[in-house]
């Protein structure tokens, strides 16, 4: 078996150029194991062997992550690996996001895993854990050789294609229990003991007998929002639309998908309303595709409008398409559809449609 | 209300020249079957195959999945309202057949998708139907017949064949005999706390061409308005799949896994008063009135303390259940409310589609959404062929495809939306 060739990033510190007097330098790359990438060549064996150390300044590297991200992976592609290491970072701000940034790169260019180990306090795991395997570390690096040995651990369990049995959707991904890593924000089917149906009873017998129970999800609890002033004069105002109904141009050229859609668009009104198609899985969208005033009420505001009720309509429509979409990425959409519609600086009230 | 379901292993499936169990092997006169079905004027012709774990089979176009189970000492008791005469399921004795199941086939269907299983593979391995010795039925449309119509008389011909099969079973001991038995009177007795399910079965937003499927007594279910029913009626085919998999299927219902464990716990530290049957609702008018009348009946007729509130498939489903999970509390049941995530990425807490601090109790079932990837080449397709096309969503994806990536909805038995797959989401 050939090993599988890994390279390793670290920070200066770490790097074994200089404390923070040297935060300010570039990248520099050693061939072979340097500082704790000696003690991850242990944990990794026979198996796997560090080709290259990859270094820069946490100053230097901060200044702009997605730049010398780029510009790191240049130096990382050389080498062809199999794996990637960074950190760990423990609770470093800087080090931790060159950490993540660095990881991100890597694998999504090359596709190959990707490991860090940081605190939970770090900003680089809140920012890249979602693309990044990242182990649980303490805030100080005390625990070095434990926090290593625990990262290729890891990267064993990722390469393993036997692992991840426990899945339904028979992928390989280490438990993050079991593996000790932050969440990536991923839900999977697994194989446990109790069927829901004992689960369920079992729950419930505890709430009615007043001891203490486990609810196995709890929801986010949501803001709770003021009621805002109405319009003032309703003749003299302009008004919007903006609907998750699935409205899009014909062709649907912003990709928008019918479930779990991730996009928004903005659209001129006339033109869509002559021609458009409707992306949404929630609903039949039959009514709709016979007559897009049964989503976005154009018909009804423009008679408004001619009757002197209302003052204008807004050109602008904007749409996405919402069918189980996380309810975090709806409010990220929410808030910079508010925010362009704010900026045109005309429009007075919104008319949100739902299906 | 009594019931006996008494199971028999069958530990072979054959053809043969009649139809009768020799030592544990059921042996099934083909030829006899198919004129059963065929009796059936709008089916034309009907495939049927016996099919064994291992074989590189894939059965497509599945509609529904039915265990093998007949009326003991009356003849025209099974399914009722389906192929029998109307009366009320779940009383008496019931013969049950393990190890085998009734594949049900629609291979005239126009459905863009198809409901799934194969015999071998990675499939057969997640679905405890590709580790039974199976009939797969496959009826033709004859001309003419409306789809909806035919997807009945398909259901129909699933229901005839699992007749069929059981009573072949006659004369073998059964292995076990589980007894199903609850009544007011006795509850009321009992100082035990008094516990009902609420039981969603259906959701209009599935409609295919408008029409609801029939799954109560050979009736549709979409009239919002739910209904108490006995628990054994649930068992014992008053209640039955739907015209397509969607992570249920008649097999699950007939041993319904929330219905069986409150049954288990019955007389024991609670009791068990019934049913309220309903459906997820299609605008917010019936959904308060389902909301609202499903509270009332748990707790003002069936008088019950706690309730576990059961979903099936849809984001619409998820609204309901929280609707009729706050009206529950309100009135002072205890809830817990059994919900199904949609989607495969973010949080637990992104899956729940409802907000309300009264529902603090949240069990969560698979999530049906989620895809997997089958590295499966048939060799022999049942109830369609290799270029039946599986998935409508995205890239189209066909039977005959080496490799699938596949919603688990459509892969028969995955999932048990009734509660008996042992399967959580977990953060990962």
């Amino acid at each position: 078996m050939t090993k599988k060739k890994v390279v390793h990033y670290l920070n200066q510190f770490f790097g074994q150029i200089g404390g923070e007097e040297q935060a300010g330098v570039g990248f520099s790359v050693k061939e072979g194991p340097v500082g704790p990438g000696m003690a991850l060549q242990k944990a990794l064996g026979d198996d796997a062997e560090i080709v290259a150390t990859i270094i820069c300044g946490d100053d230097y590297f901060s200044a702009s992550p997605e730049e010398n991200a780029a510009a790191g992976l240049e130096l990382v592609k050389q080498y062809q690996p199999d794996l990637f290491f960074a950190g760990p970072a423990f609770a470093a701000g800087r080090y931790s996001v060159a950490c993540g940034a660095m990881c991100k790169a890597v694998n999504d260019e090359l596709g190959i895993p990707v490991i860090s180990g940081m605190d939970e306090s770090a900003p680089g795991m809140d920012m890249y854990r979602k693309s990044v395997y990242i182990v649980k570390t303490a805030n100080q690096s005390r625990d070095m050789v434990k926090v290593l040995q625990k990262m290729a651990r890891l990267a064993a369990a990722l390469t393993d294609q036997e692992s991840g049995t426990k899945l339904i959707a028979l992928e390989n991904m280490p438990d993050p229990k079991e593996y000790d890593y932050f969440t990536r924000e991923q839900l999977r089917n697994e194989f446990c003991d109790k069927t829901i149906a004992q689960r369920s009873v079992d729950a419930l017998l505890k709430k009615i007998k007043g001891e203490p129970f486990e609810s196995e999800v709890t929801p986010d609890r949501f803001e709770k929002f003021e009621i805002p002033a109405a319009v003032k004069d309703l003749s003299k105002a302009e008004i919007a639309f903006v609907s998750d109904g699935g409205l899009v141009p014909k062709g649907n050229p912003d990709r928008m998908t019918t479930r779990s859609n991730l996009r928004w668009g903005a659209y001129n009104l006339d033109e869509i309303f002559a021609n458009y198609e409707v992306v949404h899985a929630g609903y039949f969208n039959d009514y709709v595709v016979d007559s897009p005033d049964r989503l976005v009420p154009y018909d009804v505001l423009r008679d408004l409008v001619n009757e002197g009720v209302v003052g204008k309509i807004h050109d602008t429509f904007y749409s996405m398409p919402a069918c189980t979409t996380v309810a975090k990425k709806c409010a990220e959409n929410g808030a910079a559809i508010a925010a362009q519609l704010k900026a045109r600086g005309t429009v007075d009230g919104v008319i949100l449609t739902s299906t | 209300m009594r019931l006996e379901i008494e199971s028999i292993e069958i530990k072979d499936v054959q053809a043969g020249a009649k139809t009768y169990t020799k030592d544990g092997v059921l042996f099934i006169n083909l030829e006899e079957l198919r004129e059963l079905i065929l009796k059936d004027s709008r089916i034309k012709s009907v495939d049927i195959n016996i099919v064994y774990p291992g074989e590189k089979i894939r059965i497509l176009n599945v509609q529904d999945v039915v265990q093998p189970r007949c009326k003991i000492g009356k003849d025209d008791a099974d399914f009722p309202g389906f192929i029998n005469k109307m009366q009320i399921a779940g009383s008496g004795r019931t013969r049950s057949l393990l190890g085998t199941a009734v594949v049900v086939s629609n291979p005239s269907t126009n459905r863009v998708e198809s409901g799934l299983l194969d015999m071998s593979g990675p499939m057969a391995e997640l679905s405890p139907y590709g580790k039974m010795k199976n009939v797969s039925i496959a009826p033709y449309a004859a001309e003419g017949v409306g789809e909806r119509d035919f997807e009945n008389a398909v259901k129909n011909a699933g229901f005839l064949t699992a007749v069929y099969m059981a009573r072949g079973a006659e004369g073998l001991p059964a292995s076990e005999v589980e007894v199903f038995e609850s009544d007011l009177t006795e509850c009321a007795k009992s100082d035990l706390p008094r516990v009902a399910l609420y039981y969603q079965t259906y959701s209009p937003q599935f409609d295919y061409l408008a029409v609801s499927d029939k799954i109560v007594y050979g009736n549709n279910i979409s009239f919002n308005m739910p209904i108490i029913v006995h628990p054994n009626e649930v068992l014992d085919g008053g209640f039955v799949g739907w015209n397509a998999l969607k992570g249920i299927d008649s097999y699950c219902i007939q041993n319904h896994g929330v219905v069986k464990e409150l049954y288990k716990h019955h007389g024991k530290d609670l009791n068990f008063v019934g049913v309220v049957a309903a459906t997820a609702n299609m605008d917010a008018d019936s959904r308060e009135r389902g909301a609202c009348m499903s509270a009332h009946l748990i707790k003002n007729v069936l008088g019950a303390d706690a309730a576990i509130l059961q979903k099936i498939l849809g984001g619409m489903p998820h609204v309901d259940i929280s609707s009729t999970g706050i009206e529950c509390e309100k009135l002072g049941i205890k809830t817990c409310v059994y919900t199904t995530p949609l989607t495969s990425a973010g949080t637990l807490g992104d899956t729940i589609l409802f907000n309300d601090e009264r529902l603090d109790l949240i069990t969560i079932s698979g999530n049906q959404f989620e895809k997997t990837k089958i590295h499966f080449q048939a060799e022999k397709f049942l109830g369609g062929t290799a270029e039946t096309q599986l998935y409508g969503q995205g890239i189209k994806q066909y039977a005959g495809d080496s490799v699938i990536d596949i919603e688990q909805y459509l892969l028969a038995g995955v999932h048990d939306l009734t509660g008996n797959r042992n399967i959580i989401v977990n953060e990962y």
